[in-house]
């Protein structure tokens, strides 16, 4: 009986010796979001997507319905309670397919969010860098990243 | 001596009897051959020396119309796969008849050849275990890659591509492209147009086609990433991969242009099982034209491409966790 049971297992270390030993890497973990009460992704939708080839970044614009609804207007004017997040990612070859590149390293996340404020409207930028999610003090740059958030063009989703 | 005068004459003994009658059967079925032919060449692939070589040896047994049959490919029972294989090898690519199809056509063909022979699936390694000279080794491998890196450019959108993709962007804002019957691929899967709603699992910048990519996964999809139980992906679960041509801006970034297409993978390993437990449907153009016409047959295209990732529930994407 031992010695069927040592074939058995000399049987199936054969076995999984044969089967493909490449390993199956299911997730892309480099890309992982960092869960955090900084910023949050529920309920958004994809409004654009872009990358860029000099920089070697992929990015991803989300909003709430509320942004949405103004990018596809073209951000004509800016209304209240509207979320818009940009992730930032740096890329990666695709190990499954020669010819694709892939969102790897998270770069940072922007935060755009806007409040009413008296008779105007009130918008929050904030920017968190790297995977710790560091919060950006220096806020200069700052109009000119709003500007080029709001100024993106929604992606043809029909 | 009693033993000896026992035994029957050899050929009154069973065992040769039957050995026999296996190899008149063996002889008898060499003449039910099915036709391998040649047919004429109309317009092979051109490409560097070096790269059709390489091509040629590791490919045009099965892929081409000037197939090279050895003796003991000839041999049936082992004719009748080789036969079977060189039919259903050049109905998927055939380098002989290489004009047929349209440039971009040829350009994806051939990335997605690399693309098998990376992965493994291609030269079948049944074939090449005979057919040792067909292996395609890493510096032949280079070779190719180096052929189609050399063919990617990227340059900034010229005109009429950005017209285009205005043009469509203005129709989709004012909501012209509201569809009110859902339209059908010919295995029934119908356009889903919620997809815009569910959440992005990846996305892909393709060099090869000049394409950018969102990955959408439905709940179901979605909750089972987070559940880490996607090997393999629950019943119910679909993605929508949207394509659109790139467009180049002069700063570098390269935006989604014209929207091309969008297909669906949607799991049921009962309804599906005889195509990898998935269901496959592509809608191309914002009238979402099913791909595939009325030909059922079209899926044959999504499983070949997608069988290398057997060990993966055949999903190239490698969802983003969040």
């Amino acid at each position: 009986m031992k010695a069927l049971y040592s074939l058995f297992a000399v049987c199936s270390l054969m076995f999984a010796a044969c089967s493909d030993n490449k390993p199956v890497e299911l997730y892309n973990t480099k890309a992982a979001l960092p869960s955090s009460p900084k910023y949050n992704l529920d309920g958004l939708k994809v409004i654009t997507s872009f990358v860029n080839k000099t920089k070697g970044t992929a990015s991803t614009l989300y909003g709430n319905d509320q942004a949405l609804k103004s990018a596809i207007d073209g951000n004509k004017t800016v209304g209240t309670n509207e979320v818009f997040t940009l992730v930032t990612w740096k890329q990666q070859d695709d190990d499954h397919w020669f010819g694709a590149k892939i969102p790897s390293d998270i770069e940072s996340v922007e935060v755009i969010k806007t409040t009413s404020s008296g008779n105007s409207v009130a918008v929050n930028y904030q920017q968190l860098n790297g995977k710790s999610l560091d919060l950006k003090a220096d806020t200069s740059g700052q109009s000119e990243r709003i500007k080029y958030i709001l100024g993106q063009k929604p992606s043809v989703l029909p | 001596m009693a033993m000896k005068t026992n035994r029957k004459p050899l050929y009154r003994r069973k065992a040769f009897l039957i050995i026999l009658i296996l190899f008149a059967g063996f002889l008898c079925i060499q003449f039910m051959r099915p036709d391998v032919p040649n047919p004429p060449v109309t317009g092979d692939l051109e490409a560097p020396a070096d790269v059709k070589a390489v091509i040629q040896r590791a490919c045009y047994d099965c892929h081409s119309n000037n197939t090279n049959l050895r003796w003991y490919d000839k041999i049936v029972p082992i004719y009748w796969g080789v036969a079977s294989h060189i039919k259903q090898g050049r109905a998927d690519l055939n380098f002989s008849e290489w004009n047929r199809l349209a440039p971009a056509d040829q350009k994806g063909k051939l990335w997605e050849s690399v693309n098998q022979i990376i992965a493994g699936a291609m030269p079948l390694p049944g074939y090449t275990a005979v057919h040792t000279g067909a292996k395609v080794s890493a510096a032949d491998l280079a070779v190719l890659k180096n052929y189609l890196a050399s063919m990617v450019h990227s340059k900034p959108a010229d005109t009429a591509v950005i017209n285009a993709a205005d043009r469509q962007y203005q129709h989709w804002q004012k909501n012209k492209t509201a569809i009110s019957k859902l339209p059908t691929a010919a295995n029934g899967i119908s356009y889903i147009p919620d997809y815009k709603n569910w959440q992005p699992i990846s996305t892909t910048e393709r060099f090869d086609n000049n394409t950018l990519r969102v990955i959408f996964g439905n709940d179901i999809a979605v909750k089972a990433i987070k559940e880490n139980k996607i090997h393999p992906w629950p019943n119910g679960a679909i993605f929508a991969k949207v394509a659109w041509a790139q467009l180049q801006d002069k700063d570098g970034t390269t935006h989604t242009g014209e929207f091309k297409q969008v297909e669906y993978m949607i799991k049921d390993d009962k309804k599906y099982a005889s195509t990898f437990g998935w269901g496959w449907a592509r809608f191309k153009t914002p009238k979402m034209v099913p791909y595939g016409g009325a030909n059922v047959m079209f899926t044959t295209e999504c499983t070949n491409c997608h069988k290398p990732m057997a060990a993966e529930d055949f999903v190239f994407t490698q969802p983003i966790k969040h």
